[in-house]
């Protein structure tokens, strides 16, 4: 697949057969034109915006956070289940200002995100906390960049995700730490369970440094469930698959418990032990 | 804010290795890669016609195939520009003595017949430039079954050994520089260990190149068979000169049921070597591949050393360590593909960056179907130790079913001010505490190095620190 026509790549390449380096799904969705949407939160204020997407299509959001602003963005995709999904969300962010983000990826047949967040002021900060559900024959496809331009940044990512049925998953969360950013800390984490035999889960955690003076971390754990967890749970009476609901809903329950609404948070939670049910 | 300070790491001090000898050759092919250069070193070196064929399928592969499309730029190199083959002046041969004096004053100051007259190496292989000058081995082993040769002398006498497995785990097709190897390939170990034997003193090459402009291709070949052992040493040096040297070897690596290998290198290249070198290792059933490798030199270098898990309970265990300063863009790492059940890995790595050196971590972990229960852990650390530098780690995990258990960590940072803090609290001077703090950060490395590398390891991470406090 040709450079130009994947909807996103990561910012530093690397062995072709691992087919991590762009995104498997095409720049254009057929017959769709780009929605985009643009917020602005200007200096001094704060603002918090619960997006739901139900449709399939490519959605486009533009965040411009100015000075010493807040912003909380909720950003749910339920689109149906044989409906594809591209999202691209680019947040500037201004001095000292921050971009708390939430996100769930459970819908769409295939689905395309890609995340870019300019922490160009000092002192700014961006707290992202990502979701990702996969069943079915489902594509998901993430790309996370968080650029650390100004000094004494803070950038944390944190991606939990279950993957069963025959779906599979990329993600790919970088950390730049870009020359000047001095004092700069980032943390990148994502916990990933796998739940069939059948499932294919691919992470690419990437770290660039241009900068000495920062000080970052990433870790992944990639796995079938924790058997002491499960074993605990089912000697108290629970069969396999209700103590394997628990475990995974105990894991998402960091990213749920950010959704301001609570009809929205039961709506969502109540859709996933449904299609974890299911699964 | 005061302004942070700053540790300041010694460059690798290279006056020995720097050190040029005349132009020895009695051959060297003409610069560039063509037909007729590949059969004339294939004429010179008197190979079967399989493998004067093997070089030519090889060279048709080159020319097919693009350049890499990551890693660092290797677009200053120019294949027009190298020898491929450089004979020197000297017949291989079994005794010191007979080495020529410059060739043998070379290695002297490198410290190679030291070590195994201290009895520390059970068998010792020099190659210069294009050709091995000397290989010898301890006779017990030889009653024993093992054998230690340069390859050219293999070919000539254990050729079905090495027609079965040569250029089998990196095929020519694998990238560019592994079907470069295919063409031009000269010189390199063979080792051959018997079911049952254990090689307890290690077996160490050193590759020289010390011709302008040329390139080594030298072709390491190991079978360790059946609850066998063996501890193989490599390291490769060179002195540097103002043009490009490429250095594009083959290791290839086969670890049968219940064995266990252990491959240790020191690489301290030149900075003007372009090191695109490929490692690959097959592990059977129950059976240990261990690489230990240190990066210090060379101005560009792309190592991933590959460990194929392909029988059951087979492990992996990779400790590096990679050192960048100016001018030098290192591009290190590994990978490991689980294709058995329970296989394991260890993957643990160290980086330093400093005074404009760029150091990559990149890594591949692969988990195929057919391999459940299979466990990684990998942690990679990055030390930079400047503004001016860069350090950059890209791992991929790829899993397939979901009976893996998978564990990725990595750090990037200075030393940090708390950890000098807390040593100063207990009564050692700052420059001792940052030294202090650098050498546990490769601790974890030097410990697996055999003693003489260990040492010669402290040496080159020399500390160099900031004037006294205040």
């Amino acid at each position: 697949m040709a450079d130009t026509k994947t909807f996103s790549r990561i910012p530093m390449r690397t062995w072709r057969w691992l087919g991590v380096n762009e995104s498997r799904i095409p720049e254009q969705l057929d017959g769709t034109a780009v929605k985009t949407q643009q917020l602005l939160v200007e200096k001094g204020k704060e603002d918090e915006v619960i997006l739901v997407q139900r449709e399939s299509g490519q959605f486009e959001i533009q965040v411009h956070i100015e000075d010493g602003a807040k912003l909380h963005l909720v950003n749910a995709q339920l689109v149906d289940a044989d409906r594809p999904y591209t999202c691209r969300v680019k947040v500037f962010v201004g001095k000292g200002a921050t971009f708390s983000y939430t996100v769930v990826e459970a819908g769409a047949s295939k689905t395309a995100t890609e995340l870019y967040v300019d922490l160009a002021g000092d002192d700014s900060k961006a707290d992202i906390w990502g979701l990702y559900f996969g069943d079915g024959e489902r594509l998901i496809d993430l790309n996370y960049v968080i650029r650390q331009g100004g000094k004494r940044t803070d950038a944390n990512m944190q991606v939990r995700g279950a993957l069963l049925g025959k779906s599979e998953k990329i993600f790919r969360g970088t950390l730049d730490f870009l020359e000047g950013g001095k004092g700069s800390v980032g943390r990148e984490n994502e916990e990933v369970v796998l739940l069939s035999p059948q499932v294919r889960n691919r992470s690419v955690p990437i770290m660039l440094s241009h900068e000495d003076d920062v000080d970052g971390h990433h870790a992944v754990a990639v796995g079938r469930m924790d058997e002491d967890k499960l074993f605990y749970l089912m000697s108290r009476g629970l069969d396999l698959s209700e103590a394997q609901r628990l475990v995974v809903e105990a894991s998402f329950n960091p990213v749920l418990d950010r959704i301001p609404e609570e009809a929205l948070k039961d709506e969502i939670d109540t859709y996933l032990q449904r299609r974890l049910s299911n699964g | 804010m005061t302004e942070k300070k700053k540790t300041y790491v010694e460059d690798i001090e290279r006056t020995l290795y720097d050190i040029k000898d005349a132009d020895h050759s009695v051959y060297k092919t003409q610069s560039g890669l063509t037909e007729d250069i590949i059969r004339d070193i294939s004429k010179r070196k008197h190979d079967p016609q399989w493998m004067l064929d093997f070089r030519l399928k090889s060279l048709a592969v080159y020319n097919s195939l693009a350049l890499p499309t990551w890693g660092p730029d290797i677009s200053e190199l120019n294949m027009d520009d190298i020898v491929t083959y450089v004979q020197p002046d000297a017949k291989m041969t079994g005794d010191w003595k007979e080495v020529p004096t410059d060739i043998k004053n070379t290695f002297d100051r490198l410290g190679i017949p030291e070590a195994e007259q201290k009895q520390s190496l059970a068998g010792v292989g020099a190659q210069y430039d294009s050709e091995v000058v000397y290989h010898s081995i301890q006779e017990d082993l030889v009653k024993q079954g093992v054998i230690y040769t340069d390859m050219e002398t293999a070919i000539r006498e254990h050729e079905d050994v090495v027609k079965e497995y040569f250029m089998t785990l990196v095929p020519p097709k694998d990238h560019k520089f592994a079907a470069l190897h295919g063409a031009v390939w000269s010189g390199g170990s063979f080792v051959y260990v018997p079911e049952g034997v254990n090689v307890e003193i290690p077996l160490q090459s050193y590759f020289r190149l010390n011709a302008a402009g040329a390139g080594q291709f030298e072709h390491t070949l190991i079978i360790v068979e059946k609850n066998a052992s063996l501890h193989f040493i490599e390291g490769c040096s060179a002195p540097k000169y103002n043009v490009t040297n490429l250095h594009a070897g083959c290791v290839e690596l086969f670890v049968k049921e219940g064995a266990r290998l252990r491959y240790s290198t020191i690489e301290n290249w030149s900075r003007n070597m372009m090191n695109l070198n490929t490692k690959r290792a097959l592990v059977e059933k129950d059976g240990i591949i261990e690489w230990v490798s240190g990066s210090f030199g060379s101005h560009v270098s792309c190592l991933y050393p590959c460990s194929i898990l392909h029988g059951e309970n087979a492990r992996c265990e990779f400790t590096g360590v990679t050192f960048a300063s100016k001018g030098q863009n290192l591009d290190t790492g590994a990978s490991v593909i689980h294709a058995a059940p329970h296989t394991s890995a260890n993957i643990n790595t160290r980086t330093i960056s400093k005074a404009g050196g760029k150091a990559t971590y990149r890594s591949a972990v692969k988990v195929a179907r057919r391999a459940p229960f299979a466990k990684c852990s990998v942690n990679c650390e990055s030390l930079m130790l400047d503004n001016e530098s860069r350090s950059d780690t890209l791992p991929v995990m790829d899993i397939e079913g979901d009976e893996a258990d998978i564990g990725h960590e990595a750090k990037i940072g200075r030393i940090s001010d708390e950890a000098i803090f807390y040593l100063t609290c207990r009564g050692i001077d700052e420059d001792e505490a940052r030294a202090m703090i650098v050498r546990g950060f490769v601790e974890p490395i030097a410990k697996e190095l055999p003693l003489e590398y260990a040492v010669e390891m402290n040496n080159l991470v020399n500390i160099e620190l900031e004037g006294t406090m205040g």
